[in-house]
């Protein structure tokens, strides 16, 4: 059948927006069947409510939360707290991965030092950044900076020395100096990894974050369910969870998802899974 | 005019599995005028690829001089383009993006360099590929993207580095026409590295015979243009040069 440019690019959009709408639903199936497990199970064995909440007390919590506006609160400390020290790591380990990926030898003397930092990074370093850095705002960035900071360098150090050779000799052929490599070549060569990094990193940020919030502040997400376990407020804790969850899912699927698909995805550097 | 000059081009490697110096480069000399298409070839290990390397300045060369219109080379540049085996296409990159790369790092506007990728892509039958990018092409289109983005740039010398090796043989046989037709139309001085004998004498004006880091002979091939593997298939003067060409790389 002969299907004119326009009408292919048309229909494979109506096709996405419809697999996406499907994939929604099939993500969203499953934990609507726990919901309803929990609904069933907990008056069924009338379970104590300083053990585990019911629904109908969760929700409540929840309508509370958002009337006196401390949830809001709490997610918008959090939140400025995770765009704050993901922004200074991604800012800070993009130029430095690059700058070492570029000399092999650098690469591969920084590689296992990264490797052992990456695994570190985020809530081993809790301790000594509330020692360095007094309870509050300037540990918990520390924390999350740290989870960020060396997934990231090292997966933009790797995704600099994954570019085949022949593509920076075709630039270096086409007259390209120093910084436009940079820029027109290595940047966007490395980008799959960058994305990658900033996932795994933001990832890690995100539950380095509760758990800093639990020690070392008194507003945020990670506060609201130690303060709540003091008063035995399960419906709380579980509200926290279950925002905290959410909140992650919607960052990835609505931030970082897209992004990949924007742009690796069509230069064709990942393949879709 | 010479627009290419090599004099006794050396070039001694370690090789860390035999644990010794190798000399892929024995001492070559060779000019190329200006507007002639020299093909280069050789079996495998012959110093073909590193000849060239050299010459686009991505290793340092090691003998007397390498000259582009005078001028010493000192690593790569603009004045020489080169088209790879493996495309090289900037991935991330349109095709139009690909193709005004070159100007573009001349400085040249984004209107001017548009029109001259677009100008180039005509040229090579790619206007309806302008806006995609290089992963949506078949590997023979890209090959075609990646001659037109060196020719954009308006080298001095264009250096093909086996560029249709990694292409099915019907395109590679469409390609090689393109290729010579593409330069009756601009002339531009070209090396081409192959290892496919009627390849070589199908495209060049000269044959040069490689073996063993050295040149072996120098074989000119006056065939008529256009040429189309449909006539020169059959030609007594193609088959005589290919048969002459074959023996000396076998004998080599």
């Amino acid at each position: 059948m002969l299907v004119a440019p326009g009408q292919k690019v048309r229909s494979r959009v109506a096709w996405r927006g419809m697999n996406s709408l499907v994939g929604a639903a099939l993500f969203v199936a499953p934990l609507l069947v726990l919901v309803a497990i929990w609904a069933i199970v907990v008056p069924l064995f009338n379970v104590n409510p300083r053990i585990f909440p019911s629904v109908g007390s969760v929700a409540e919590a929840a309508v509370a939360a958002i009337g006196d506006g401390s949830l809001i609160r709490h997610i918008g400390a959090s939140m400025l707290r995770v765009g704050l020290g993901t922004f200074l790591g991604v800012l800070v380990a993009v130029p430095l991965g690059i700058a070492m990926g570029v000399s092999p030898a650098v690469s591969a003397f920084l590689t296992p030092l990264f490797r052992f930092f990456s695994v570190l990074a985020g809530i081993a370093w809790i301790p000594i950044a509330t020692l360095w850095f007094g309870y509050g705002f300037g540990a918990i960035i520390f924390v999350i900076f740290n989870a960020v900071f060396f997934v990231v360098a090292y997966n933009t150090l790797l995704g600099v020395s994954t570019i085949p050779m022949t593509i920076r000799n075709a630039a270096a052929s086409l007259g390209a100096g120093r910084w436009a490599l940079l820029t027109e070549v290595l940047l966007p060569g490395a980008l799959p990894n960058i994305v990658t990094g900033v996932r795994t990193g933001l990832g890690f940020a995100w539950r380095g974050l509760i758990a800093a919030e639990m020690i070392a502040t008194n507003v945020g997400l990670g506060y609201m369910l130690f303060v709540a376990r003091d008063f035995y407020r399960t419906e709380v804790i579980v509200l926290g969870m279950i925002v905290i969850g959410v909140l992650w899912l919607f960052i990835d699927r609505l931030l970082l998802v897209p992004l990949e698909r924007a742009t690796i995805e069509r230069w064709g550097l990942v393949r879709r899974t | 005019m010479k627009t290419l000059s090599l004099k006794n081009l050396r070039k001694t490697y370690f090789d860390p599995y035999a644990g010794s110096q190798v000399t892929a480069v024995h001492d070559v000399s060779l000019d190329v005028e200006q507007g002639e298409f020299v093909s280069v070839v050789g079996p495998s290990g012959c110093g073909k690829t590193t000849i060239l390397n050299m010459i686009a300045g991505f290793i340092p060369y090691t003998g007397d001089e390498i000259l582009i219109d005078g001028n010493l080379v000192k690593g790569p540049g603009p004045d020489r383009g080169v088209v790879f085996q493996s495309f090289a296409l900037f991935p991330w990159k349109t095709v139009l993006e690909n193709v005004g790369f070159g100007p573009k790092m001349r400085g040249v506007p984004k209107d001017e360099r548009d029109r001259t990728a677009r100008e180039y892509l005509a040229l090579a039958g790619l206007s309806h590929a302008a806006d995609r990018y290089p992963n949506e092409l078949s590997g023979g289109m890209q090959q075609r993207v990646g001659v037109v983005r060196a020719l954009a740039n308006n080298p001095a010398v264009l250096l093909m580095d086996e560029p249709f090796a990694s292409v099915d043989a019907q395109t590679r046989m469409t390609l090689q026409e393109e290729l010579t037709r593409i330069w009756q139309e601009r002339k531009p001085t070209v090396i081409f590295i192959t290892h496919d004998v009627a390849e070589a004498v199908f495209l060049a004006n000269r044959v040069v015979v490689l073996s063993k880091g050295r040149v072996l002979d120098q074989i000119k091939v006056d065939l008529p243009r256009p040429r189309v593997w449909d006539h020169l298939i059959e030609d007594e003067t193609f088959k005589r040069l290919s048969a002459q060409v074959l023996q000396m790389v076998r004998a080599a």
